[in-house]
């Protein structure tokens, strides 16, 4: 993926974040769109980019919530190279198989910044709690729908409609 | 055109050299993260500080857009069944009237009691309305993100409440927005006393959207329903502001009771919220840190 692509997968994330997080409906919309930014840079396969990505990603997201800068970095970073390997090794796509790997994926960057918080800021841990597993399923439900779209025939759909239009 | 090589395929996809740059990268964060943790002091780092300020334009605009969007999407929901709707506001209005009437003359009594008493305890000092731009709960930390800075008055340590009650304070100031920690953070406290009997404690988020009060003795009459408010023995948070209501009391460990609290702050519903002026201890602690960054 260019560089390009990512700062403005990253941007469109961080408005997202902002866009949700201002509105009265974000309890039903918490969805991680940096770990989505992360995910879809692992997808090209690109290791180098995707820890770089994930990295960037948790920063922003460190700077924008977070009491510390550096512990979302961290996660997703190590998010980024392991979505990368199932991304690469793994031989398996679709929708669900991509929704259930983001939802494991924001429990695990859940884990990741909670065991931080604990060993750095001597917060106690909390890691599965209702707004986390919900945030995950939000997550995981986002980017399935967003992989469906991607693989969608659109064009062979298009057509098949004009054809059924034209008859 | 060239077509790309297959060196650049296999670099693309070479483990090894993202495995090298995934260490490098932890690597960083664990000292850009070790760097920040002994200089916290439960405010923000002055890196964060500068990216909020560097974001408020940004942050203010979006929040603005969001905020046009879901009042149309708002107002178009309104239009479907707007006047079983109207009804029903009526009827509401009146049973809030009646509320108002009755609150009201219990405000006057109250005045009246704590000017007879001489307490001489000062009311919070209401700064101005902020609204929320960003809600974030993660880990355990609840967090907001205002639309106030430091060139509105926001100072480290001022205390956020709604009318219902206590909701937070301000960790980290950057020029047009500042971030706040919300009082159902798992690292958040503040001194509390039972309204009825008096007696003081700690309020501690439990992380999950509750609160705790501890250090209760097992000695005390603390009952399902009562008032926890403010002590303001913290330093931080003034007195007498609501903070919740008992939700359940049990025995804790040997010597304290373990009482839950349901906050009065609906933290669900957070749109704007009333910024007070920090409390003298705070002032003073920023002007020493400031002094001694100096």
């Amino acid at each position: 993926m260019k560089v390009r692509r990512i700062a403005l997968l990253l941007a469109a994330a961080a408005v997202l974040e902002l866009f949700v997080g201002r509105s009265p409906y974000r309890a039903f919309l918490p969805v991680d769109w940096f770990l989505l930014a992360t995910a879809a840079v692992s997808r090209s396969g690109d290791f180098v980019r995707a820890v770089l990505t994930g990295a960037t990603a948790g920063a922003l997201e460190d700077a924008l919530s977070q009491p510390m800068i550096g512990m979302n970095a961290f996660a997703k970073a190590m998010l980024g190279y392991a979505l990368t390997i199932i991304s690469v090794r793994v031989v398996f796509g679709g929708a669900f198989a991509v929704g259930a790997a983001l939802f494991v994926a924001s429990i695990a960057n859940e884990a990741i910044v909670a065991l931080l918080a604990a060993l750095l800021a001597q917060a106690p841990v909390v890691i599965f709690t209702r707004g986390a597993l919900w945030r995950a399923a939000a997550t995981g439900i986002a980017g399935g729908a967003l992989e469906s779209a991607r693989n969608f025939p659109w064009k062979e759909w298009w057509q098949r409609r004009r054809l059924r239009r034209l008859r | 055109m060239r077509p790309p090589s297959a060196r650049v395929e296999v670099a693309a996809v070479n483990p090894r050299r993202g495995g090298a740059v995934l260490v490098t990268v932890l690597v960083a964060c664990v000292l850009l993260l070790s760097a920040q943790a002994p200089s916290r002091r439960g405010r923000g780092t002055v890196l964060q500080a500068w990216f909020l300020s560097l974001s408020a334009p940004v942050a203010a605009a979006v929040g603005s857009v969001s905020h046009s969007v879901s009042g149309a999407v708002e107002s178009t929901f309104a239009l479907f069944g707007a006047r079983s709707e109207n009804e029903r506001l009526r009827r509401e209005l009146d049973a809030r009237e009646r509320e108002l009437f009755r609150l009201r003359a219990e405000a006057l009594q109250r005045d009246e009691d704590r000017r007879l008493l001489g307490a001489g305890s000062a009311l919070p000092g209401v700064v101005g309305s902020v609204p929320i731009l960003l809600l974030e709960q993660r880990a355990g930390s609840h967090s907001v993100l205002i639309g106030a800075g430091s060139a509105d008055g926001v100072a480290p340590g001022s205390p956020l409440a709604v009318p219902a009650g206590l909701v937070g304070r301000v960790v980290t100031v950057g020029r047009g927005i500042s971030s706040a920690q919300l009082l159902l953070d798992a690292s958040a406290a503040a001194g509390a006393r039972i309204a009825r009997t008096g007696e003081l404690g700690v309020v501690r988020g439990d992380g999950h959207g509750g609160l705790v009060l501890n250090n209760i003795a097992t000695t005390s009459s603390v009952a399902r329903g009562d008032l926890i408010e403010s002590a303001g023995i913290d330093g931080i948070y003034p007195r007498g502001v609501p903070i919740g209501h008992v939700d359940s009391v049990s025995r804790g460990s040997k010597l304290f009771l373990e009482v839950r609290v349901t906050p009065s702050a609906d933290f669900s519903r957070l749109t704007d919220v009333l910024l007070l002026a920090p409390s003298p201890a705070t002032k003073e602690g920023a002007e020493a840190g400031r002094s001694a960054a100096r």
